[in-house]
């Protein structure tokens, strides 16, 4: 039975890009037809389900009713990945749920693929919560996000600093989210859908829109530059092992 | 798709070397056919080519974002009209950097309509990388070299690594009785009189008439091009 995948997108602080990386994602594996589920932690109304209503729950990670929805069924799920966009400032606090639920015990086993992507802020606070996250991040993938689509520069940062964070977890991998055109960005947000529907010039409901050419232009673009990282990272390797594939192939 | 369904860029990293003339003539050749032409001047605001054709052209800039909505959302929409741009020397490189960013030959081909450069030859080397680059970045674009005899004879065909069955369309030298007419503005090619008050002088305008013959007949060819690598184009996607 193929193993279950559970990505952990979160972020010390509100505002820096949290959800747009969950959009990224869920677009992602989407295009590699990996069948995924979201959950959204801002209760009550949410911030990503309103651009993937179709594959989003909202939810409180922290309740053991929402815990049992999303964790008990990992392994009956359709969906092969599971993305969890927490809520800002609740990273730390949902890893050490999940270490209570015997979550991380599971992941460390084997049993599932867990991976965690930490938004980072720009101010040097930012790195102290990689400090927390590393007490529970063990052996799982665990991806550091700069995310400059709003053109944040990190510059409290002196690079021994940050390599010293850095080093405190063992499989950590930098991902660079780039600038996107502040325009574009806004489009994309007053048109509600996923970025892939923007770049096809589709509305919510699938039919044709009259987005502006160049701002899907740039959208696409963008979108290019930050699937390459996931492909760089090897990130649907990671969700479907290639081990997977070949038994695939054996069984067929 | 043809040159009536076309987006048509004068262009060269070059200034003074004739792109305006030309666009001015491309775009009154659409008129001559009776095709709806818009016609957009990116020439560092000088606003040359609005003031020979006010009614058909308009003045763009793409420095800034709302600049390249109007330029290029208006190139790729499907109205119907025949689209020149006038390609400053200055805007050369940003225009098919962000060209080539935002997908433009890819947006234009899936709308229907057919992206074609005319690249003016001149001999040094900044043309000519230019010439090289545009080809690998743009196959899907045709790319039509134009030598203005104002320069002389030598089309330097072998700098620009031109086959032999490919074509040079020619802009000929324009007489000096002729030019003193066609550089004042407002002046259109194709309006009664050609758009000079009285109009011109009966000799002055059948010289005009022969000059311009000669280029609308380049033009037609090079529409013909057009059809026929679009028509190879789909035999070979076909089979």
């Amino acid at each position: 039975m193929a193993r279950p995948a559970v990505i952990l997108v979160g972020a010390d602080k509100g505002g820096v890009g949290k959800t747009t990386v969950a959009r990224t994602l869920l677009d992602y594996f989407g295009a590699h037809q990996t069948p995924t589920r979201a959950f959204d932690t801002e209760a009550p109304r949410g911030t990503l389900k309103r651009f993937h209503p179709e594959i989003t729950e909202v939810v409180d990670v922290t309740a053991v009713p929402d815990q049992m929805k999303i964790f008990d069924t990992l392994g009956s799920a359709a969906a092969r990945v599971t993305v969890i966009d927490v809520r800002a400032g609740l990273l730390s606090p949902t890893l050490q749920a999940l270490a209570d639920i015997g979550f991380l015990e599971s992941a460390k086993k084997g049993q599932i693929t867990f991976a965690v992507f930490h938004i980072l802020g720009p101010s040097i606070a930012s790195l102290d919560e990689i400090k927390e996250a590393a007490r529970f991040v063990g052996d799982a993938s665990y991806f550091l996000v700069k995310n400059f689509i709003n053109n944040t520069s990190f510059f409290d940062w002196d690079p021994a600093t940050y390599n010293s964070y850095f080093k405190q977890i063992k499989n950590a991998e930098e991902i660079v989210i780039p600038k996107l055109n502040e325009m574009a960005c806004e489009q994309v947000e007053v048109a509600s859908v996923p970025y892939v529907s923007f770049v096809a010039n589709k509305n919510g409901k699938g039919d044709a829109a009259n987005y502006s050419f160049v701002l899907r232009g740039y959208v696409r673009h963008w979108l290019g530059q930050v699937w390459g990282e996931y492909d760089r990272v090897k990130l649907i390797d990671l969700v479907s092992p290639s081990l997977e594939n070949n038994v695939r192939q054996v069984a067929g | 798709m043809s040159f009536r369904t076309s987006i048509t860029i004068i262009a060269s990293p070059r200034p003074r070397v004739g792109k305006t003339l030309l666009a001015r003539l491309v775009t009154d050749f659409h008129r001559h056919e009776g095709r709806a032409v818009a016609a957009f001047d990116l020439n560092g605001g000088e606003g040359t080519l609005a003031q020979f054709l006010p009614m058909q052209a308009s003045v763009a800039a793409i420095d800034e974002i709302r600049g390249q909505m109007a330029l290029f959302d208006s190139l790729v929409a499907n109205d119907d009209a025949a689209k020149v741009v006038d390609l400053g020397h200055q805007a050369f490189e940003p225009f098919f950097a962000l060209a080539e960013q935002i997908g433009f030959a890819e947006e234009a081909h899936a709308r229907g309509i057919a992206p074609a450069v005319l690249f003016m030859l001149t001999p040094d080397r900044t043309s000519i990388e230019a010439y090289r680059n545009l080809r690998r970045r743009f196959p899907q674009v045709t790319l039509a070299p134009v030598h203005n005899d104002m320069f002389g004879p030598t089309q330097h065909r072998d700098k620009y690594a031109l086959g032999k069955g490919e074509t040079v369309i020619r802009l000929p030298i324009l007489a000096p009785a002729l030019r003193k007419f066609v550089e004042t503005p407002p002046f259109s090619f194709t309006d009664d009189g050609m758009g000079t008050a009285g109009g011109l002088p009966p000799e002055v305008q059948s010289e005009l008439e022969h000059w311009l013959r000669r280029m609308y007949l380049e033009f037609r060819e090079l529409d013909l091009r057009i059809l026929l690598a679009d028509l190879q184009s789909s035999i070979r996607l076909g089979s």
